[in-house]
């Protein structure tokens, strides 16, 4: 249960990523524009590693935990 | 102290009258020595100038060759159970392998950089007691840890394959100061330039042989 | 503290991290101001340096810990060296891929060969060898020592090893790096910078915990095992 909520707030999370950085995108000024398009790419490619990476390593953990506690009840 | 040196004496002897690792290492520096002047363009860059960092690589690569079955002759017919087993204190027999390792690969080292002399059209440089020092102690360092390591990946299934991996990221500090001072050594420039990559060297040697001797015996225990 | 404590604990502290991290995506992109020389890139700056303090956080623990291990033989000192070391590949691979994103805008170039992002490389794979090795053995005890000792003789040789980037970097003058922050951190940005850090490590602890108690359940399912074919 606890890890269905996990999931969850992972997901609200990325969703939060996708939208802010496309209302970020919008809102280019001449100093945001430095590096231009690419720039924005790189930023928006850099914060979704974080929480791929994080989450897959939470995922990974919760996965293995649920894997031995079945054994364990065996 | 007697200890090391009969270990010492064990395996230089077996090594002379041999002269196995030596052959195949021996052999692997000129080869190497040949293979590294074809894959140069002297058009574009001059031999001299790469030459100290390619030294540096070939002893590498050569130490990887021979010092990763140390510990694969004892091995064999269960003989290093029976060093395991006697009295000598684990450090010592450490000390004992690393130092008889120095003494083949000091003297391999000398010989990559005759053959690299020749083959790039090397001088020696402003100071030749300098330059064998500065390879006297980074063999030492590398020699440490190569030795400590040969013990570990001898006890996995991938055996030397893992000597490499475990090695290469330590070996930083050595193939920078080492071939760094060599290089400006076999420059002309001044001894006092390359002072501080010696002290370093030594520096790193110590410590080297200080973890060695220290972690030894968690490899070996069983 | 109980394995039932740890565990309660870590996910207490891995939820706190989560959620922090969506307040410190949302300020990032919502609330600090961009910097005015590298512009919308300079973002990365709130991810890349903390990513890179918990990875060297989280590698010290596992040396410190394996260090502790070899000496007292305490099989839980060993589940401690073997999580700090995973949130460290973690949280180091996060810095490697971030960094170079923000290099190829920032500085031209994706690897510059820049001190900590070398010493993070580096680290990388020495701990890469920590798990290579750990999986290689015959003997599982034995694994746990040998990789006890790959992280005492890396951590031992960090200072050397860094020493020589530097230096070595001091030689090859390399496109000037520009600060992420100015001349002075301006103070919004210092307050994200230190949130995100404090977020990072409560995030990284919370997951350590938790692979701590991942460990615990292993040892505890062997145990059991072996009773049953005794």
């Amino acid at each position: 249960m606890h890890r269905l909520h996990q999931l969850v707030r992972g997901i609200l999370t990325a969703l939060l990523l996708a939208v802010s950085s496309s209302a970020l995108a919008a809102q280019a000024t001449s100093t945001n524009a430095i590096g231009g398009l690419r720039a924005y790419w790189h930023v928006f490619i850099a914060y979704a590693v974080v929480i791929v990476i994080v989450l897959g390593w939470v995922i990974s953990i919760a996965r293995r935990l649920k894997d031995v506690e079945q054994r364990l009840s065996e | 102290m007697r200890q090391v040196g009969v270990i010492v004496w064990k395996d230089l002897l077996l090594e002379l009258r041999t002269r196995e690792r030596f052959a195949a290492m021996g052999s692997f520096a000129v080869l190497a020595g040949v293979l590294f002047n074809f894959s140069i363009d002297a058009s574009l860059v001059r031999p001299q100038d790469v030459a100290a960092g390619l030294i540096w690589m070939t002893i590498v690569f050569d130490g990887l060759l021979g010092l990763g079955r140390t510990f694969h002759l004892e091995g064999e017919d269960g003989a290093f159970q029976g060093v395991l087993m006697s009295p000598a204190p684990k450090d010592a027999i450490f000390l004992g392998k690393a130092i008889s390792n120095f003494v083949l690969l000091y003297a391999v080292a000398l010989l990559v950089l005759g053959v690299f002399m020749l083959f790039f059209g090397l001088e020696i440089g402003s100071s030749p007691l300098a330059l064998l020092l500065a390879l006297g102690l980074g063999v030492l360092g590398f020699v440490a840890l190569a030795t400590l390591f040969a013990a570990v990946s001898s006890g996995t299934r991938m055996g030397e394959t893992m000597l490499p991996i475990l090695v290469f990221p330590l070996l930083v500090p050595m193939v920078i100061y080492g071939a760094g001072a060599t290089g400006r050594l076999l420059a002309g420039r001044p001894v006092a330039e390359v002072a501080g990559n010696l002290r370093v060297l030594a520096a790193f040697a110590l410590v080297a042989l200080a973890a060695g001797a220290g972690l030894f015996r968690f490899v070996v225990e069983d | 503290m109980s394995i039932t404590g740890v565990r309660r604990v870590g996910t207490f502290l891995a939820v706190v991290g989560l959620l922090g991290l969506g307040v410190v995506y949302w300020l990032s992109f919502f609330w600090v101001s961009t910097e005015a020389s590298q512009g919308i890139v300079q973002r990365i700056f709130y991810v890349h340096p903390p990513a890179a303090w918990t990875a060297f956080f989280a590698f010290g623990i596992a040396a410190l810990t394996s260090g502790m291990y070899l000496w007292l033989r305490d099989e839980r000192l060993d589940w401690a060296a073997l999580s700090a070391a995973e949130g460290g590949m973690v949280f180091g691979t996060i810095m490697l891929i971030t960094g170079p994103l923000w290099g190829r805008i920032a500085w031209g170039t994706y690897w510059t060969w820049e001190p900590r992002l070398t010493l993070t490389l580096l680290l990388w794979f020495i701990f890469l060898g920590y798990f290579m090795v750990r999986r290689s053995t015959e003997n599982p005890e034995q694994g746990k020592r040998f990789s006890a000792v790959v992280a005492i003789v890396g951590a031992l040789l960090i200072p050397f090893i860094h020493l020589s980037v530097v230096w070595f970097r001091s030689l090859h003058p390399e496109p000037v790096v520009v600060r992420p922050d100015g001349p002075l951190l301006p103070g919004d940005m210092l307050t994200l910078l230190l949130t995100s850090l404090a977020v990072f490590l409560v995030l990284f602890l919370g997951l350590f915990m938790l692979r701590y108690t991942l460990e615990g359940i292993r040892a505890d399912l062997q145990v059991r095992a072996r009773r049953a074919a005794a």
